[in-house]
């Protein structure tokens, strides 16, 4: 039972291409949608698409998206009955729902105990490990002196992660491989989890070697229904941000992928957990798993999940958010074909990935079979130095994985941005590698074939860039010259375009 | 007939263009040694239907005033195409050095978050000197050379633009 209210309108605590997402959920769902947005935002997609949009403050996200109390106002000012968090920013802080609760506001999300479990990652580890879920060794509490943080270490032996506590997606993360390395890395790792979670505590897991990145979907209702919806493998990682995504997993059979997904079961379970959460595994070279973390919210990749089910995930959040149960079990969950993602980053990799701020001047997006592109900008877009750089996810489906890399390779290069830089370039060059059709690569895959991934122009067509160019070049010159030419005749020439045209006109005239 | 320069590999290879216009978006251009037949029709924004003799390509320009950046069957070819009187003034302006004092600036707008060094600081090529945070990251800029850093134009906690002066080293 519930007194949980239908919802109709829902505020989006969040920005740029997940905001957008969650919005044509609910604008399919008949519900009214409001953006908030920062000043670097009032240009942005999600402001447009909403029905309402209210303003809360200056670009860094701690002055504006990361404020509660700015939030909660826009919600009450609206009259928003619920509000959706998206990931990142607020999605995964427990004292957030407990203020909507207070507030008499639907959070489209699990339970605060559930995210105060699951939140502070060395809680978790313990409460899983009690629940009898294997976890990677580390600290088993946050540590505040970077002293006694490297001490710690050096006793486990390098390579070690350096992670925050209330952390995810990569920020506040970084891999130390040997001491003498250490302290810069705790101080920047914790500079980057202080600015991007508020919350700057840091602990220690040891580094399994050749490890794979696999998740599992999990949906619970109110009452305790509890499926998963199947992996999705994440191993093409960058310092620590996914890159390509796809599900199935090229390690898991069947009878893996049930004894995962059960743990993931148990583990949402244990914590009563509602709504949909990630948990995250690493799996070894032997094929043993161990529990990493549980996300509270949607992630990122979740519509891999959505092509290979046929579910939309953020219309199952908003149904149990009402109160409902789930409408599907677990034995009526299909999954059909291969889905992979790609993250567009605004980002050069030819050097050293620097993140590319700035204007958009053209954006053209892939089409046809199979795709998905879930974008947050447009051409005139100009991309905020403030927030993540990526901009767009790039899906392709297919009935199996092969199909399914040659299309998204198909989409990649249809892709089309100017004046920035993005890593198309790169992705194309990560679905090519003969490690990655193989499917035998580990969270490693990015470092080891880092010089592999840079792609050299293909040599075959230089002289083709080299014509189009000077083509280009020698229009642009010659426009330029004859507009000049044309200003500088002006008196003789006819007035306007009307004269021109009646001259025209009356000489075509008196020929018939 | 006009005739373009284009520079390659951040300027370290030249290829001459000769470009004479036949007709309406044809032209006749001349690289190399070889002649082609070129036929230019304009798509939308900076895309190019080419064909080359026969050989039919689609091409991107993201172009600037200068700088320009082809995209051909999924490769990116980034050069410099000047014309004679830009070559001319290019080559008055000198060639790039390592010698002397170098300039380090910030490569996109950002906040400094760290400055790893002090004035009068030795430092090697590569070294860490200021730590820049772009959309969420930290990047660490590094000296362009060996040397000793004889200004430093930021403090921690400032606000940059793309192309602010950051220290010199020399």
């Amino acid at each position: 039972m519930s007194d949980r209210k239908p919802i109709r309108k829902v505020l989006v605590a969040n920005r740029g291409e997940i905001a957008v997402r969650v919005m044509r959920t609910c604008r399919e769902m008949g519900i009214k949608t409001v953006a908030v947005y920062s000043d670097a935002d009032r240009g942005s997609l999600h402001v447009r698409f909403a029905d309402e949009a209210v303003h809360i403050g200056p670009p860094p996200s701690r002055e504006s998206y990361l404020v509660m109390d700015k939030i909660l106002g826009a919600a009450r000012a609206t009259g928003a009955d619920a509000i959706h968090p998206g990931y990142g920013f607020l999605s995964e802080k427990a004292e957030f729902a407990r203020a909507l609760d207070t507030a008499g506001i639907t959070f489209i999300g699990p339970r605060a105990e559930s995210m105060d479990a699951m939140g502070v990652k060395t809680t978790a580890r313990k409460n899983m490990a009690d629940a009898g879920v294997p976890t990677v060794p580390g600290s088993p509490a946050p540590i505040s002196d970077e002293n006694e943080a490297r001490a710690y270490s050096d006793s486990i032996g390098y390579p070690v992660m350096i992670k925050a506590a209330a952390g995810g997606g990569g920020k506040g993360m970084k891999k130390c491989e040997r001491s003498e390395d250490f302290l810069s890395m705790w101080q920047s790792a914790k500079r980057e989890a202080g600015s991007a979670f508020g919350d700057d505590r840091m602990y220690i897991e040891k580094f399994l070697e050749k490890p794979r990145h696999v998740e599992i979907q999990v949906f619970a209702d109110e009452y305790g229904n509890t499926i998963f919806l199947g992996e999705r493998e994440c191993s093409v990682q960058r310092r620590q941000q996914k890159v390509i995504e796809e599900s199935p997993s090229c390690i898991l059979d069947d009878k893996m992928r049930n004894a995962m997904g059960e743990v993931a079961v148990r583990a949402a379970k244990a914590v009563r957990y509602r709504g949909a959460g990630t948990v995250e595994f690493l799996v070894d070279a032997h094929r043993n798993f161990y529990f990493l973390e549980m996300n509270t919210r949607l992630q990122v990749e979740h519509p891999v999940t959505e092509m290979c089910t046929g579910l939309d995930l953020v219309r199952m959040q908003i149904e149990v958010a009402q109160g409902e149960k789930l409408a599907i079990a677990q034995e009526q969950v299909v999954r059909r074909g291969h889905a992979i993602e790609a993250r567009v980053y605004a980002e050069d990799p030819a050097r050293n990935f620097m993140p590319s701020p700035g204007r958009i001047s053209y954006l053209r997006v892939p089409a046809g079979p199979g795709i998905r592109d879930d974008s947050g900008v447009y051409t005139g877009w100009v991309v905020p130095q403030f927030y993540d750089p990526m901009i767009s996810k790039l899906l392709a489906w297919a009935p199996t994985r092969e199909y399914a890399i040659e299309r998204l390779k198909r989409a990649l290069g249809e892709y089309t941005v100017h004046g920035i830089t993005v890593n198309l370039q790169y992705l194309r060059a990560v679905l090519d590698h003969p490690a990655f059709r193989s499917g035998e690569y580990d969270t490693g895959f990015c470092g080891k074939f880092e010089k592999e991934l840079l792609v050299k122009p293909d040599p075959r067509y230089e002289h083709v860039a080299l014509i189009a160019a000077a083509v280009a070049a020698y229009r642009r010159d010659h426009d330029a010259a004859e507009a000049s030419a044309a200003r500088a005749g002006q008196t003789a020439a006819p007035r306007s375009n009307w004269q021109r045209l009646g001259r025209a006109r009356s000489l075509r005239g008196s020929i018939r | 007939m006009t005739t373009y320069v284009a520079l390659l590999d951040g300027g370290r290879r030249e290829e001459t263009i000769d470009v004479t216009p036949e007709g309406p978006g044809v032209y006749r251009v001349e690289m190399g040694g070889e002649v082609h037949q070129v036929d230019a029709f304009r798509h939308d924004y900076g895309t190019v239907s080419l064909l080359v003799d026969t050989a039919s390509y689609s091409v991107q320009l993201d172009a600037g005033d200068s700088e320009v950046k082809a995209y051909i069957r999924g490769s990116a070819y980034p050069l410099e195409i000047l014309d004679e009187r830009r070559l001319r003034m290019r080559r008055a302006a000198g060639k790039f050095t390592v010698e002397g004092k170098q300039t380090l600036t910030a490569p996109m707008p950002g906040k400094v978050v760290k400055v790893l060094v002090k004035v009068g600081d030795e430092v090697k090529e590569g070294q860490g000197l200021v730590v820049i945070e772009a959309m969420k990251m930290e990047n660490e800029m590094k000296s362009p050379k060996d040397g000793k850093i004889v200004e430093l134009a930021v403090v921690e906690g400032q606000a940059v633009e793309g192309g602010a002066k950051l220290a010199a080293v020399e």
